[in-house]
């Protein structure tokens, strides 16, 4: 079905050892020594003393002294009991699974204690150290580097020191084109326009010109808040249950302001943990604090609020772990971390800080404590969407006085129609069926009756065909007879009649499948209350047999009708015949109906919408139109008058749009605010939400990074993340930005430093990153400046057989980076290239295109989905809403944001494949890059332009000519298919353009938007 | 020479050479002995998958698993106890509660014990007891396996199911089927290895099935449930637009392919062979999928064996007919999801209702997979996240009464590869309120399933977050050797 789209090394390169580390230094222990520890040991031998075995414990020190003697490996227990041939004595113990290690790793251990078995600690709890620049201590590093790689920052020294070792030598600078597009997509998410590239001269000042405009454009910090997003898990729903919509987008676009302003990365921090206790806090730093409510939240019918609430405040603490401190520390709910040096005390004493939020575990709209928030970002789309109103207000009326002529000789000729009178209504004659042997037989006025057997439930069908040219509704009439209980509606022990769903189906002669038939609504001239669930006729239409319409309770014993509304007018083929199919399953049974008629009306309105005669009755019993009866005639007629319709749905979608808009003007969002009486902690035994054990203060990481606080708030709890004495939290951000850039993180696990993640390809880079980063006061546009910045970023990313052999992922950078763009980046750049892009920044949430169906299906309907309409629908796609039970269909790879994500897949599959050839968003972005060339002197040069940044080979010329020409060709002999296959979508393309020109056009942009180049970051 | 850069080379020789050769032909070639630069693929005879599975011999290649969302009850359905009658009405006792937690919808009512009204039956030769709601299972009965002592731990519906289905409570963690498709990748080129389907209902579900119930969670999104929709696109954006003739998409592809292979000469990156392949994958669905779905070949003696609902697109007895066509063509996983077991009120209307819609066709699928002699090697599983309580919720002798959440104990069955056909496995207590003999967690489930897969549990881990994760999690759990052949 796939390929893998990971490649694993054929060769495996140690990263850590970049400086030549001695055995007996802490960093030896530390880089190559823990992870061997670690990964084969701490599982039985680690923090964790539930699960420790021969109380022997090798993650301290004097623990592991039990089992090495310093300075001699042969009489070290350690060393004998890996090498060891009893399988009873070898370790680790064959029933873990894991293997023996390797004779590389017992040599290092065996190294390791002959020189005297230094202890130190995990290279990423030592706080980061600015190492000296490389070519300060080798000056020869200098004169090697080839020219094409000039150290612009201590970034190539590092990178070029570690080249050199390996005898490899960097890639030359990019192509032009392609470094401003990597440097355009990195920085805001978008491909350059045709005039950037052209103010692009691909001279330095000309690149540092260039990101000192990406880094100051308002697209930066939308691309940055996507990545912050995923961080968050941020969604527009709940995520269980009924998914219930939140209001929280104006916390999203607080992050785009805070990342344009460049807010200090300690501040951002800040302001998100503890907005709310910041003296005199503004709205927005309120608003801030709905990044620690970004998380699930579960209102699920019979669950106690509290399990959800403490699965809230452990959300917070998983979630802060591995955004700022790349730490697992979910890990440590249950028990101690089995690898890291983090107790379970540690891990409660961080939820300390979040158990006291003034919320009670609920969810949909009862998830307090909320800020009622008014987003300045409103106005615009409200203003939009009035526009958009107006512009489709004047065409629904001019329709409508359009249709006063149509309609004048339609009701002409039903005039004449209705003279010898008219019923609306055409009963129906077929065949008859019961389930459960009601004998039923239908007489000539169609009138139906039960017989015979009288079953407890039944399910009783008429299958007929129709001779109405459609069908636009059906009538149930239940009529009482002297042959049932009381002479009422049934034969049942009560009389009365107990309906409890109406089916309706299509059914072909000769066809073994049935199609089933939309209802829309019914109605019915009597419902009767006080039944249980037997009643309302609305029930007829759920599939739900614990609901149903009866006429129970009724003044006195007569017939009754109910009316029933198709979605859509059916029309039915000779060979096809109507079933319906009425179920009577209620609970208690014994009330089937004795006596009933069903017909079928062509009309659509009134007549199947509401009880009373259908105007064209009305017409036929009256000698004269009055007004009012006009008025419900002209009603009717438009019904079926589809250039009015048209027009109208346009209309009802942009209001409907404009009151979404207006709606949103005041927002509840999430937010964080502390109870006035704070709740004690437990740690929670196992993680079992009520297993109360010891009672925890507030705290931090004892063995990595204590908080000396006293008393400390979420205020200080912020603080400490982002102290200098802190050694993660730098490294993490700098890494993220590095993973940003370069699509691999300097620490490939970029969730996870502690001592199961991977090693740093250059740890020295990467502490020399967070010290600048510590040291700029967290200011992470300087840091991204830095990156891009360096010769490193500006490589070209071909590769030749060798190095890819030799390092398939790139991580020693002999080349720069190339990977898949992310999808929601596809998207906005095929908005961005045709031209259809809206560049708005903020506001209320947009839906861009996704196929029909998708949210029903889950949902059984629950949910529907209505794309935007007018200039919303081309809004970036990090203002899509996002359904965090069904994600966006048109994005792929991409974070499910549940929990916090801070590395995303990149796969490569057929589905991704299918997306991008034919999901809408793509089709239209084709068809308006195909008319925004069509007419221009080289349409194909300046497509590619648009989406490759760069001008076509002659080569590439003559492939999409070629393809370009067979469609030509065949539109311009299938005229109407190029029509079909243009008409979708809002867009409407200049009516001047040809048709077949435009289509054929089309099929070259969709084909460029599909390159591997066009969806790559090269 | 990498496999990658052989591939290449190989395929600028026929694209030198072969002149007239459809470079979808020669993708196609590719396709057919497609091995991958990752190390991890084997070349065996699954597609995709882990060089290292299976652990043994697999007794089942395949796995059918009838999803019945919301927690069926297994006092009406399966586990038959006729002495509760004289329980009738009498608060649950604390000895057999032992503390259990109810739910807040029934947590502050009395536990008032409501016998069961159905029927029961000893079916087959067996004699295993089946409800009278199910009278077409019950012809079956000898090919089942049931197991009345599952239990798990969760209480609420999207927990439960979370568990059920991914092993742990939160989202996050891989579905079953990712797992399966991860490990073990499959026998067919032109569908995914993991196909999901969900019965089209009318009825609003209180228990929407979140995505995450077929998620990769943290495995390449690649191995997540692809789901077949009951639509014109029954794969997401399977259909080409309308006004795109067939041979303009396959011209747009060779084109697009060529410039592909140009890229890949110029950049180096092995990964464009596999785009290319995933777009020749990607057409081949175009046609792979439409003649799955279409059901217009199928006899109608199999419409008359899964019952009259099978017409019925969309319905869960037409998807156990496309259940049976996947898995002829070797689909890895089929998971079928049939929501709206939450029966809470009236038994008798509700309960029923599920079972109408499920009972012909789950046991005509079993028939039909027998008589085609691919029983013995797929796998059928049927169940909920749970079952539910003996107390009655509502007033236990009305006809209003429902029966609230029950994890303490439920029934499965399953039949097929490497299961012993015609057994009752474990017992409950007189309450069918604990396990009593013989308890089967759900994580025993998933190291059951796993194993008849040919895969040890223990063995069978991925590395995420620093941990290594699998779908079994920590606490020890048993492959159940009693049911198996």
């Amino acid at each position: 079905m796939r390929a893998r789209a990971f490649y694993s090394a054929t060769l495996i390169i140690v990263f850590a050892v970049a400086a030549d580390l001695r055995a007996e230094d802490a960093a030896f222990f530390g880089r190559e020594v823990l992870p061997i520890l670690s990964e084969n040991c701490f599982s039985c031998h680690g923090p964790d003393e539930s699960n420790r075995k021969a109380e022997l414990r090798l993650d301290l020190r004097d623990g592991a002294l039990q089992a090495i003697t310093e300075g001699e490996p042969d009489s070290s227990e350690l060393i004998a009991r890996v090498v060891s041939d009893d399988s009873e004595t070898l370790m680790p113990p064959p029933s873990s699974h894991k293997p023996r290690l390797k004779p590389a790793q017992v040599e290092t251990l065996r190294t390791w204690i002959k020189s005297g078995a230094a202890w130190g600690k995990h290279w990423a709890y030592e706080k980061p150290q600015r190492s000296a620049e490389p070519v300060t201590i080798d000056k020869q590093l200098q004169t090697d580097c080839p020219a094409h790689f000039p150290f612009r920052s201590p970034i190539d020294q590092f990178v070029w020191a570690r080249l050199r070792k390996e005898s490899l030598t960097p890639a030359p600078q990019a192509a032009r084109h392609t470094l401003l597009r990597r440097v355009s997509f990195d920085l805001t998410g978008l491909p350059p326009t045709i005039e950037e590239l052209n103010a692009f001269d691909g001279s330095d000042s000309s690149y540092e010109a260039a990101v000192d405009r990406l880094l100051a454009s308002t697209h930066f910090g939308e691309r940055m808040a996507m990545w912050w997003l995923d961080a968050a898990r941020y969604a527009d729903t709940d995520g269980f249950q009924s998914d219930a919509n939140r209001e929280n987008w104006p916390w999203r676009d607080w992050v785009v302001e805070a990342f344009n302003s460049n807010m200090k990365f300690d501040q951002f921090t800040l302001e998100q943990f503890a907005g709310d206790l910041i003296p005199n806090a503004t709205a927005e730093q309120k608003l801030a604090t709905a990044f620690h409510r970004n998380h699930m939240t579960n209102g699920e019918g019979g669950r106690d609020p509290e399990e959800s609430r403490v699965d809230y405040v452990l959300d917070r603490v998983n979630t802060t772990g591995s955004v700022w401190l790349g730490l697992t520390l979910g890990c440590t709910q249950c028990h101690s971390h089995k690898f890291d040096p983090i107790t379970q005390a540690d891990y409660y004493g961080l939820t300390a800080f979040f158990n006291s939020i003034d919320e009670d575990g609920k969810a949909g709209k009862g998830a307090k404590p909320y800020l009622t928030y008014e987003s300045k970002h409103v106005e615009r789309a409200i203003q939009e969407a009035q526009q958009l109103v107006d512009s489709r207000q004047g065409p629904e009326v001019a329709a409508r006085t359009a249709a006063a002529g149509p309609f004048e000789e339609w009701l002409a000729a039903r005039k004449q129609d209705v003279q010898q009178g008219y019923n609306a209504w055409t009963p129906l004659l077929g065949a008859l069926e019961s389930s459960e042997g009601t004998l039923l037989t239908q007489s000539e006025d169609a009138i139906i009756q039960a017989d015979g057997p009288n079953p407890n439930q039944d399910d009783y069908r008429l299958i007929a065909p129709v001779k109405l040219s459609r069908v636009t509704g059906l009538r149930l009439e239940v009529m009482p007879h002297d042959s049932h209980t009381r002479s009422a509606f049934s034969r049942g022990r009560s009389g009365e009649f107990i309906l409890t769903d109406v089916k309706v189906q299509v059914r072909k002669t000769g066809s073994s499948q049935i199609r089933d038939i939309l209802v829309k609504s019914v109605v019915a001239d009597f419902i009767p209350t006080g039944n249980g669930g037997y009643g309302d006729v609305k029930g007829l239409l759920d599939d739900d047999p614990r609901n149903g319409w009866t006429t129970k309770g009724a003044p006195e014993i007569g017939p009754h009708y109910a009316v029933f509304a198709l979605a859509e007018p059916l029309v039915l083929a000779s060979d096809e015949e109507l079933t319906i199919e009425l179920r009577q399953r209620s609970t208690l049974g014994d009330a089937n109906l004795g006596r009933f008629r069903i017909s079928a009306t062509d009309q659509r309105g009134p007549a199947v919408t509401e009880i009373g005669p259908a105007p064209l009755e009305q017409l036929s019993q009256s000698s004269v139109i009055d007004e009012k009866l006009r008025a419900r005639l002209f009603e009717q007629f438009l019904t079926d008058h589809e250039a009015y319709q048209i027009c109208k749905r346009a209309l009802d979608r942009a209001v409907a749009q404009l009151n979404e808009a207006k709606a949103a003007k005041k927002t509840e969002v999430m937010v964080l605010a502390e109870k006035p009486e704070p709740r004690d902690t437990h740690i929670l035994v196992r993680g079992v939400w009520d297993k109360h054990g010891d009672k925890v203060l507030r705290g931090g990481l004892t063995s990595i990074a204590p908080l000396a606080t006293e008393n400390p708030t979420r205020a200080d709890l912020a603080r400490w993340l982002t102290s200098s004495e802190n050694p993660l939290t730098a490294r993490v951000l700098v890494n993220h930005l590095w993973q940003l850039c370069f699509g691999t993180g300097l620490v490939k696990t970029t969730e996870d430093f502690g001592l199961q993640g991977e090693q740093p390809s250059h740890p020295e880079l990467i502490d020399w990153l967070a010290v600048e980063c510590i040291e700029s006061g967290w200011d992470v546009k300087h840091v991204l400046k830095l990156i891009v910045m360096s010769s490193t970023y500006r490589q070209s990313s071909k590769v030749e057989e060798l190095l890819l052999a030799r390092d398939p992922e790139n991580r020693l950078l002999a080349r720069g980076a190339r990977f898949r763009l992310p999808a929601w980046m596809l998207r906005d750049n095929a908005l961005r290239a045709s031209e259809l892009f809206h560049p708005a920044i903020g506001g209320p949430l947009v839906r861009p295109y996704q196929p029909t169906g998708v949210w029903e299906e889950n949902f059984m309907g629950r949910f529907t989905y209505e794309p935007s309409e007018g200039s919303s629908q081309y809004r970036r796609t990090l203002y899509a809403f996002w359904r965090r039970s069904i994600a966006p269909t048109f994005l792929f790879d991409s974070a499910q944001r549940r929990s916090c994500e801070v590395r995303t897949s990149r796969t490569n599959t057929p589905l991704q494949a299918l997306t991008l050839l034919n999901d809408e968003n793509y089709l239209e972005a084709s068809r308006a890059l195909a008319a925004l060339v069509l007419g221009k002197p080289q349409p194909m040069q300046e497509m590619s332009l648009r989406v490759l940044s760069r001008e076509l080979r002659e080569a590439e010329l003559t492939v999409l000519t070629r393809e370009r020409d067979r469609a030509l060709d065949y539109y311009r002999n299938h005229p109407d298919d190029a029509v079909t296959f243009l008409a979708r979508g809002q867009f409407e393309p200049d009516p001047s353009l040809p048709t077949p020109e435009l289509a054929a056009h089309t099929i070259v942009a969709s084909l460029l938007f599909n390159l591997d180049e066009a969806i790559t970051h090269e | 020479m990498s496999d990658a850069a052989a591939l290449d080379s190989t395929r600028r020789y026929f694209l030198g050479q072969c002149t007239g050769l459809s470079v979808g032909a020669i993708a196609l070639s590719q396709m057919a002995e497609r091995t991958s630069a990752n190390d991890n693929v084997s070349t065996g005879s699954g597609i995709g998958g882990l060089a290292s599975l299976p652990h043994m011999a697999p007794k089942a290649k395949r796995v059918i698993f009838l999803t019945q969302s919301g927690g069926p009850s297994q006092l009406e359905l399966f586990d038959q106890k006729p002495d509760l009658i004289k329980w009738a009405g009498v608060e649950l006792p604390d000895s057999v509660r032992q503390g259990q937690r109810f739910t807040t919808m029934t947590a502050n009512q009395k536990q008032l014990i409501m016998p069961t009204r159905v029927r029961f039956t000893r079916c087959g030769s067996s004699g295993a007891t089946i409800g009278e709601w199910l009278p077409h299972l019950q012809r079956v009965a000898d090919d089942l396996c049931f197991i009345k002592s599952m239990h798990s731990d969760q209480i609420n519906h999207a927990p439960a199911m979370t568990k059920f289905l991914t092993g742990h409570h939160l989202p996050g963690r891989p579905s079953m089927g990712a797992w399966v498709s991860y490990g073990l990748g499959s026998e067919n080129q032109d569908l995914p290895d993991y196909l999901v389907m969900i019965s089209r209902m009318q009825r609003p579900s209180d228990q929407p099935l979140y995505d995450h119930y077929w998620g990769s969670g943290f495995l390449p999104s690649s191995y997540q449930g692809v789901k077949l929709r009951n639509s014109k696109d029954p794969v997401l954006y399977l259909r080409d637009p309308d006004g795109l003739p067939k041979h303009l998409r396959r011209g747009m592809l060779d084109g697009l392919s060529q410039l592909n292979q140009q890229r890949s000469a110029e950049t180096g990156d092995p990964e464009i062979t596999t785009r290319i392949q995933q777009y020749e994958m990607a057409y081949r669905m175009q046609t792979s999928v439409p003649e799955l779905t279409d059901l217009s070949d199928e006899p109608e003696e199999v419409f008359e064996l899964y019952g009259p609902d099978s017409r019925r697109p969309g319905s869960y007895a037409a998807n156990c007919i496309l259940a049976r066509r996947l898995a002829e063509r070797g689909v890895r996983f089929i998971q079928l999801f049939h929501p709206d077991w939450d029966h809470h009120s009236r038994l008798t209307s509700w309960c029923t209702a599920r079972c109408r819609d499920t009972d012909q066709p789950s046991a005509a699928l079993i028939t039909d997979l027998k008589r085609r002699g691919m029983l013995d090697e797929t796998l059928v599983i049927w169940g909920g996240e749970f079952g539910r309580g003996v107390a009655g919720q509502g007033q236990w002798d009305s006809p209003e009464a429902g029966r609230d959440h029950h994890p303490r104990c439920f029934t499965m069955w399953m039949a097929g590869g490497g299961i012993k056909s015609g057994i009752s496995y474990g017992t409950t207590d007189d309450f069918s309120f604990n396990t009593a003999e013989n308890p089967v967690h759900v994580h025993d489930l998933h190291a059951t399933v796993l194993h008849l897969l040919g895969i040890d549990h223990e063995r069978f881990t991925y590395r995420a977050q620093g941990l290594d994760f699998r779908l079994t999690g920590v606490e020890p759990s048993h492959v159940v050797q009693d049911v198996l052949t």
